[in-house]
């Protein structure tokens, strides 16, 4: 298989939709359409840098970025790091017209749509990931962990873009109240490590969401 | 004067401003943009080094100095742009002119963002005037985007500073922007609405535009702009690969295809300009070839006028009770369904007309303009004839667009064809003037003429002149059909011109009209019309016009038509039980034609709207309701019942327009999501769900500044309001919100949900309900409005 090649788990969009044991699979069918129309027009699209860490007082500096992560999560995920990845990955403007054009037709179709550009972009990031991991041999990688995610705050999603010049380069803008438009965009920190590094982040512990989550409340977790 | 240079000879801009910065010192993340208050010394020092490296032209340090990316540094534009533009007069003295140079304002514009355009073209105004007023001899608007955000730009210099202006776009290797506007989209928007000089800067080295560069020299008459980075960045070092020689030869290609004016962008220095000088001395601007086609588009929807275009018919007040109905009641969601059913059924353009007794046009065309750009691709035709009507919407439109019409009257040329030039848009032209309708062919094609070179005196090119030379009805008038096919043939033939026909009227009082007007359509096409105009929800006319695409050619491998028909040999596959399918069943199961179907049949036997909604809809909806509740239904399957209760809906409005009395209302509601936040679709799942019971909303959209929703609720005396946040940054709106309406005579009930909000967090910021899921959001409605 093309390492570059980008496909959807359409388990995954089920999961984001909250279907599950359906019986006659429609939603599954649909959601293999949706899928398929999704990757027919767009593609994610991702920068990255790497930069050397510092630690200071108010938490990890990422040097020559103007990116500090304050907050214990970062000190953890990073302890063992000299350098770190920045990395900005986003469906662009272009899912933003697919969605209002289909929420136009088939809000039904519309809410599949919605999570397979959920499930997209999260595969862009794991194709940036690769990408990062094979320029850098010899390193570990850390788990993925993003603005907002445990202790490190949104308040840095500025300072991350800015640092990765990610609304001349993709097209992500961040608004006033810190949210990033194109909505399907993500930002994340990546530790880069001689040695192996334990998964350290999966799990509700760690999420915003864990007091509203359904698939926490159905006794599950996302990273099941 | 070097400023008048550009228009004919080879010129030379700038670099990178930050990238020089950047080796000056200057820290990633400083605020390069207050320098020349700061640090005007350095900023001196780097315009010099590119005019001593042979710029010609020098970009002030103005990209950022927008008011909003000002916002938080404690400067105005008015300090900041005539503080740049006096450092980069200095630097350039005799040697060189100064650019006002306007960026993007880093905020996205509606659709996309929540920035108006008319907000985004007030930012722009106020630079463009400070610029002007600071001595800059030209300004140019640069890296953007969005074709929307270099429209309000270019409108507001043209229309408030006498400055030339240059417009350069960023793309992708791809061939689009961000944004999915094409090559050809932007270069035919920006020239018809006045551009000086266009081309493309940033994103790309000039080895990778190359091939867009060429492709915009195809696309325009102007002269064109390479300003490319060096390169590529390395994700790990930072920097970009391409040296100045290098840089330089890259660019060889695109002098040859015809670009004139040269700099560079990030990455690039004075070394790069200096070697960019040496590889350009002596030579000279290569010959043009430009595609002089009909055109019109959207940013992502270019509509080339070489072969048939479908021009649909259907948004026309005309004859049409629902839609008169739709335009009195401000329905939009109605008018952009029928958009959204015309471009499905194979409509290449629509035609747009909302003027009707009782309408502000001028209010709501440009409302439906915006309406309809955000959710369909195809290029709009403005169909009007009131030129205030016509400037609103031509101004917010988002691309090139048609407007329908002009006739051969002097009067009406000299209204509508000045906004038809300022604009860029293409015009029809009605082959009659106050003497009516001429009865010949000839005196048809004269009158065409006669608009073809009023059109070219205002400045319009041939090619954006489209003539109709008008369908009458043949059982009224037999020979006429006849003497409008010999029309359209002279005016192809002997003018050139594009040739638009409404061919539905031809069968007005006949039986099996589809017949008469497909035959029509079907001779007028051979005669040489290139713009039907249609309902493209009529199978008969569409098929005609695949045929047609085949014979003349123009379906290569007859391969649209193929496909078209591929499914064709299969009968249309009954619905499985369609004997025993109840409304109720069609519902639950989402099947909306079926469901449609079965509901106007229950009415012509006799059955009332509200029974009907109340006795069978609801309680379908119910228990698909119950069964997403329990589990055993799924949220795409809730919406896809909803979906089919639309259809009943649509049956039921549409009989009731027809018949006339009262619509069935089951109470209205105020729906939006709150300030700051821009995540919209779990608001429009509570809308669609809400509908689909009965319920009215307004819907506020996104970003909903709170005095919004409760001027609202007081103006509308609203009794329920639905408010969503996504994100924990924007829950604080929600609690502000729901503080004013309780300040508010008669507080209406307040319903919150969204994926951050929590019972707990409802009740403590006063909400009377907390809705985790669309279906509790009617649960709220019911409380409020009673069942």
């Amino acid at each position: 298989m093309d390492e570059n090649e980008i496909k959807l788990d359409i388990n995954e969009v089920l999961r984001y939709l909250g279907v599950k044991d359906e019986p006659d699979g429609a939603a599954a069918r649909a959601a293999a359409e949706e899928a398929d129309k999704l990757l027919r027009n767009l593609r994610p699209r991702y920068v990255y840098r790497l930069f050397p860490l510092e630690y200071g007082p108010e938490g990890v500096v990422l040097s020559g970025s103007g990116v500090t992560l304050p907050g214990d999560m970062a000190g953890q995920m990073l302890a063992q790091c000299q350098e770190a990845a920045l990395l900005a990955c986003t469906l662009g403007a272009g899912f933003e017209t697919m969605l209002r054009a289909a929420q136009a037709r088939d809000m039904a179709r519309a809410v599949i749509l919605d999570a397979c550009g959920s499930a997209l972009v999260e595969a862009g990031c794991d194709l940036a990931e690769r990408e990062i991991a094979s320029r850098c041999p010899g390193k570990h990688l850390t788990d993925r962990f993003s603005p907002g995610y445990g202790d490190l705050p949104l308040g840095i999603q500025g300072a991350v873009c800015g640092a990765l010049d990610a609304q001349k380069r993709l097209g992500i803008h961040v608004t006033e109240s810190l949210l990033m438009n194109p909505t399907k965009s993500v930002t994340a920190v990546l530790g880069l490590a001689e040695r192996p590094q334990p998964a350290r982040i999966r799990g509700c512990a760690y999420c915003a969401l864990a007091g509203t989550c359904t698939i926490r409340k159905g006794g599950k977790s996302c990273a099941d | 004067m070097l400023t008048e240079r550009w228009k004919e000879d080879i010129v030379l801009l700038d670099g990178a401003m930050g990238t020089v910065l950047q080796q000056k010192g200057l820290p990633p993340g400083g605020k390069p943009e207050l320098l020349a208050l700061t640090d005007p010394a350095l900023l001196l020092s780097v315009h010099r080094e590119y005019v001593a490296a042979g710029s010609q032209i020098i970009y002030a340090n103005t990209f950022g100095a927008s008011a909003p990316k000002l916002a938080r540094s404690g400067h105005t534009v008015a300090e900041v742009v005539p503080a740049a533009i006096a450092v980069a007069k200095e630097a350039a003295g005799r040697s060189a002119a100064v650019a006002l140079d306007i960026g993007p304002l880093g905020e996205l514009l509606e659709p996309m963002g929540t920035l108006t355009f008319e907000k985004a073209y007030e930012y722009f105004r106020e630079i463009a005037i400070a610029g002007a007023a600071a001595g800059a001899d030209l300004a140019v608007i640069e890296t953007m985007t969005d074709l929307y955000e270099a429209k309000a730009a270019l409108l507001a210099v043209k229309e408030n500073t006498a400055l030339p202006v240059f417009v350069t776009m960023s793309f992708e290797e791809s061939g689009r922007t961000f944004t999915g506007c094409t090559v050809a989209s932007m270069a035919r928007t920006l020239e018809g609405l006045g551009a000086d000089a266009i081309g493309l800067n940033c994103s790309l080295g000039p080895d990778l535009l190359a091939p867009l560069l060429k492709e915009l020299c195809e696309n325009t008459r102007l002269p064109v702009i390479a300003k490319p980075n060096a390169g590529l960045p390395d994700p790990v070092t930072g920097l970009y690969d391409m040296g100045p020689e290098a840089f330089a030869a890259a660019l060889a290609p695109s002098l040859d295809a015809g670009v004139t004016i040269f700099g560079g962008c990030c990455g690039t220095s004075p070394a790069y300009i200096e070697a960019l000088q040496k590889a350009l001395a002596g030579k000279r601007p290569a010959a043009r070839k430009y595609d002089a086609m009909g055109f019109v588009c959207t940013p992502t929807t270019p509509c080339r006028l070489d072969g048939v275009r479908v021009i649909g018919e259907r948004i026309n007040p005309t004859g049409k009770k629902r839609f008169q109905q739709a335009l009195l009641e401000h329905d939009l969601d109605y008018i952009l369904d029928v958009a959204v059913q015309q471009e499905d059924a194979g409509a290449d353009i629509l035609d747009v007309n909302v003027g009707y007794p009782g309408v502000d046009e001028a209010a709501l065309l440009p409302e439906v303009v915006k309406k309809l750009q955000s959710a369909v691709r195809l290029p709009l035709q403005l169909d009007s004839s009131d030129p205030a009507a016509l400037e609103a919407g031509l101004r917010v439109y988002n691309g090139k667009a048609a407007v329908n019409s002009v006739n051969g009257d002097a009067a009406v040329m000299a209204r509508i064809l000045p906004i038809v030039k300022k604009y860029g848009a293409a015009v029809v032209g009605l082959t009659l003037d106050k003497g009516g309708i001429p009865q010949t062919a000839q005196e048809r094609v004269d009158i065409a003429r006669r608009i073809l070179d009023g059109a070219l005196s205002y400045g319009i090119p041939r090619e954006d002149v489209w003539i109709d030379c008008l369908t009458l009805t043949v059982s009224a008038q037999q020979e006429q059909a006849a003497e409008t096919l010999r029309a359209v043939r002279t005016v192809r033939e002997e003018l050139g011109l594009q040739a638009v026909l409404g061919v539905s009227n031809i069968s007005f009082g006949l039986p099996e009209r589809r017949l008469i007007t497909q035959s029509f359509l079907t001779q007028a096409l051979a005669a040489g019309l290139t713009l039907p105009i249609l309902n493209p929800g009529q199978r008969e006319m569409m098929d005609a016009v695949a045929a047609f695409r085949v014979l003349s050619g123009e379906d290569r491998e007859s391969r649209a038509y193929i496909a078209r028909f591929a499914d064709a040999s299969v009968p249309a596959a009954p619905t499985a039980t369609a004997g025993s399918l109840t409304l109720e069943d069609a519902i639950v199961r989402g099947l909306k034609t079926d469901a449609a179907r079965l509901a106007g049949q229950a009415l012509e036997a006799g059955e009332e709207p509200l029974a009907l909604v109340e006795g069978r809809l609801i309680p379908a909806l119910d228990k698909i309701g119950e069964d997403y509740e329990r589990g055993t239904a799924f949220l795409p399957q809730l919406l896809s019942a909803a979906g089919a209760a639309q259809g009943v809906f649509e049956v039921i409005k549409t009989a009731i327009a027809q018949r006339g009395g009262e619509s069935v209302k089951r109470g209205r509601l105020v729906l939006a999501t709150v300030q700051g936040d821009i995540h919209d679709i779990g608001k429009n799942i509570v809308k669609t769900v809400l509908e689909n019971y009965g319920y009215e909303t307004i819907d506020l959209g996104r970003d909903v500044p709170p005095q919004v929703v409760a001027d609202t609720v007081r103006k509308e005396h609203i009794r329920l309001v639905g408010l969503s946040a996504l994100m924990t940054t924007t829950l604080p709106a929600m609690e502000e919100t729901i503080r004013l309406l309780h300040t508010l005579p008669e507080p209406p009930a307040v319903v919150v949900g969204g994926a951050v909000v929590t019972p707990e967090y409802a009740k403590k910021i006063g909400a009377d309900y907390y809705a985790k899921d669309a279906r509790q959001s009617v649960e709220a409605a019911r409380a409020v409005f009673g069942a």
